[in-house]
């Protein structure tokens, strides 16, 4: 039944790690595209009956700017997925601790081998960019529990794939559960590390985990001069787990209590709902020095900003929703409608943040 | 009229800083004004200027009129017609009767304000007099129950200091500017500024000298300014409400559908929906001639026809998004079920409607973005609302008269301070209980006199 996704999610993976900075990508873009949607459409039934509500079937659809993009909230409510119940041997939930119902990225082994490939090629230009690709280099520290304690984490997978690769110890991974469930951070544990290492660190969390951090430092009158060349990564939105803190802020305390300078300071954007992620990193040529610190995805996957007004793509250096168009999302939907607001830069976006928490107008009762 | 003059301090250009000294300054000012000019008018006198006032508001030539129309888009964010049409109104209730009705409804008498008046058959004589300092703190969203805040405290008499949030004191301004061209002395009790809250010397300055504040806001928002007032200063809060409103089954047919379609557009037109007073959604019951679904469809078409007469106008981007992140939701489960369908306007997010089979209550993102539900009867309603019960201020009715006492009757007993006709949600009246509370009455202190 699936036996066609899997031809094409094979041939991707070979691409992908064969050519994985090959932007002439970009010229078979739209053709693989087609034929991916084409595959959705006749294995996802949710997704079918979107897109014949719509009245966009692959025979009306000759760009790949046309697919019919889910939103990602969607994937709370439907399986989303061409994968058999009897094949889902994994699942991604996004995150959230004010979530009743999570969203629901199923994977199998062939889809986790893609998600897998699609992420570790592009964190090694974007997270490794410069250093040797060895743990003997560098300590690597991951601000998150264990991929036994958040089994159902694309991002904590994600890490576990880098520590895996770059052959670090488990016991990197300095995050663990409450009493709750909520995700922690074992402070004395990072700060410990950064005590004894001799080599530069690199820490990879989310925002909340570096607030968490910075907090407890910030109570103790910690600071620290982490060695030449650390560097760090932040993910993902707050949900309510900490202080929310402007990025730029954040920032400027990492490099105040931590000292990483701000250049060594990096972010990623993904979801549970995509194959690929997004980062900050200026390993390609910046499209302007006035903005240099855009987001990218990788080549096999394309990112809009819609007009929440219109529905079409903004213009350039104006705001609006982003739209991934990924490739690596071959057994769920291709084109996914996120919340976020971002600015269009570019091949590239400038991120503002979550629709859904814009406060609105009037009497403000929103608890959810 | 371009220029507006420097009477209050919130005619001052954007960079002039407002410090505790000058606004202490402002209130003693007021307090002094207050004693020589406003202290010993009489109520008919008040009433005399309010209704000239509102006269003035009614004539479309009247320059400060012209001033909101022409400015009112770009500084509020409403339309044109949107803001006509809420001024209008709002200031066709100001008439000798209505405050009449007013007076004798919160006091008893209408001379009570002036003079002792002892009730029929009592020896006993009374006299209210108002606070002789009353801060507002008014909230951000729309313009008419701070004018009302203004009109009560000048029938009590009292020097006025009117708090605005941060760019949300326009229409306020200007309704001060008119009550000053008709009645200087009068204009001259009452000051008008703006900042943002987070300037809290600035509150604690005012707090200081007042007698009785009146705030609108949220829970936390009226909790911290209630923690911030000495004890004896007396502390009226208007905590968020929202509202609702419910279509019975008998009148889903022939000419009252059409009626009670066009009310509903009404009340998701008038002040694009950002009011306390405001729908979030209507309860349609099942069993009329007209389906629920159909009365949703039915109501798109009408807010479609709105749009053209009386368009909603440019939201902030975050609020489009989140109108547009609602929508693709509903479109998704549209597509899965007939349970749910969705009507939206073309090319921007000017109104929405959702319809689901579903009574449980749900929080609109306003803006003109309604759901409808569908109920098998107003104890379903209810139940579903379960999760805003204590915080619901009005439902708009629409039912057969015989039956709309016993709906009423039902509202009552669960909480609701309001019930009115659909379409009328947005227009309370003067002698409007503000959420259950006698507006004017709490404003007041009685001296009774044993003869």
């Amino acid at each position: 039944m699936t036996s066609e996704l899997s031809t094409f999610a094979a041939r991707l993976r070979e691409r992908i790690l064969s050519q994985p900075r090959d932007t002439s990508l970009g010229d078979e873009f739209g053709a693989l595209a087609l034929e991916l949607f084409g595959l959705q459409f006749a294995h996802n039934s949710a997704y079918r009956k979107i897109c014949e509500a719509r009245r966009l079937i692959p025979a009306t659809i000759n760009n790949w700017t046309q697919i019919p993009a889910v939103p990602a909230a969607a994937f709370k409510e439907l399986e989303l997925t061409s994968l058999p119940r009897g094949q889902r041997t994994h699942v991604f939930h996004s995150s959230g601790t004010t979530e009743q119902r999570p969203s629901r990225h199923f994977h199998n082994a062939e889809s986790l081998a893609l998600y897998e490939a699609s992420l570790w090629s592009w964190f090694q230009p974007n997270v490794l960019g410069g250093f040797q690709f060895s743990a003997f280099d560098f300590q690597l520290l991951l601000l998150t529990p264990p991929p036994e304690l958040a089994p159902h984490s694309s991002l904590v997978h994600m890490f576990e794939v880098a520590r895996q690769k770059l052959g670090a110890k488990k016991d990197c991974f300095v995050g663990r559960l409450d009493a709750n469930g909520a995700w922690e951070l074992d402070c004395e544990a990072v700060l410990d590390a950064t005590r004894t290492t001799q080599h530069a660190l690199l820490l990879l969390g989310t925002a909340f985990a570096f607030v968490h951090l910075l907090d407890y430092m910030a109570e103790r009158n910690l600071h620290l001069q982490l060695p030449p060349g650390s560097r760090v990564m932040e993910t993902g939105g707050y949900k309510g787990r900490s202080r929310e803190l402007p990025k730029a802020e954040l920032h400027a305390l990492i490099t105040e209590r931590l000292g990483v300078p701000a250049a060594n300071i990096l972010c990623e954007y993904g979801m549970s709902e995509l194959g690929s992620q997004a980062y900050d990193t200026e390993i390609y040529p910046p499209s302007s020095i006035l903005h240099p610190r855009c987001f990218r995805f990788p080549p096999w996957a394309r990112v809009q900003i819609i007009s929440p007004e219109t529905g079409r793509e903004v213009a350039e250096g104006e705001a609006g929703l982003i739209r991934v168009f990924d490739l690596a999302n071959v057994f769920s939907v291709f084109a996914i409608q996120t919340e976020d607001l971002a600015i269009r830069r570019g091949d590239g976006f400038e991120l503002l943040g979550r629709a859904a928490l814009a406060e609105p107008r009037g009497c403000s009762l929103m608890t959810a | 009229m371009n220029e507006l003059p420097n009477f209050f301090l919130a005619d001052l250009p954007s960079e002039a800083v407002l410090t505790p000294t000058v606004l202490r300054e402002a209130c003693l000012t007021l307090k002094r004004n207050r004693a020589h000019y406003l202290a010993g008018r009489t109520t008919e006198e008040i009433i005399r200027v309010l209704c000239r006032v509102a006269d003035n508001w009614l004539d479309a030539e009247y320059p400060i009129r012209k001033l909101a129309l022409a400015e009112g888009p770009a500084k509020t964010g409403f339309g044109r017609a949107t803001i006509e049409r809420g001024l209008d109104n709002f200031f066709k209730q100001f008439t000798r009767e209505n405050f009449f009705a007013l007076l004798a409804q919160e006091l008893g008498d209408v001379r009570r304000l002036d003079e002792f008046v002892a009730a029929p058959g009592e020896t006993r004589a009374a006299l209210a007099s108002g606070p002789e300092l009353l801060v507002h703190i008014a909230a951000g969203n729309i313009p008419n129950p701070t004018l009302m805040s203004i009109t009560l405290g000048l029938l009590a008499r009292s020097a006025q200091f009117v708090k605005c949030g941060s760019g949300a004191a326009f229409l306020p301004r200007l309704f001060a500017h008119s009550i000053h061209e008709a009645d200087g002395k009068l204009g001259a009790s009452l000051e008008i500024a703006e900042w943002r809250s987070a300037e809290a010397a600035l509150a604690d300055t005012i707090f200081a000298e007042a007698d009785c504040v009146t705030a609108t806001g949220s829970d936390e928002t009226l909790a911290a300014i209630r923690a911030k007032l000495p004890v004896r200063t007396r502390f009226l809060g208007y905590g968020h409400q929202l509202s609702f409103g419910f279509v019975a089954a008998e009148v889903l047919s022939g000419r009252s559908a059409k009626k009670t379609i066009s009310g509903a557009a009404d009340d998701v037109v008038a002040w694009n929906q950002s009011g306390c007073l405001s729908p979030h959604v209507v309860c349609a019951q099942r069993g009329g001639e007209i389906t629920p679904e159909d009365f949703a469809r039915l109501l798109a078409e009408e807010l479609e026809r709105r749009e053209t007469g009386e368009p909603r106008g440019e939201v902030a981007k975050e609020t489009a998004a989140t109108i547009a992140s609602r929508r693709a939701i509903y479109e998704v489960r549209a597509a899965h079920s007939a349970d749910t369908q969705l009507w939206c306007s073309k090319d921007s997010t000017a109104w929405t409607v959702v319809f689901e089979n579903d009574p449980r209550f749900q929080l609109s993102c306003l803006n003109r973005f309604i759901y409808v539900k569908a109920v098998r009867d107003l104890t379903e309603a209810l139940h579903g609302a379960d999760s805003v019960r204590g915080k619901v201020s009005t439902v708009g009715l629409a039912a057969d008269a015989p039956k709309q006492i016993e709906l009423a009757s039902a509202l009552a007993r669960w909480g609701v301070t309001r019930v009115c006709p659909i379409g009328q949600m947005q227009n309370p009246p003067l002698t409007w209980r503000h959420d259950g509370r006698p507006a004017l009455g709490d404003l007041v202190t009685w001296t009774d006199f044993e003869k």
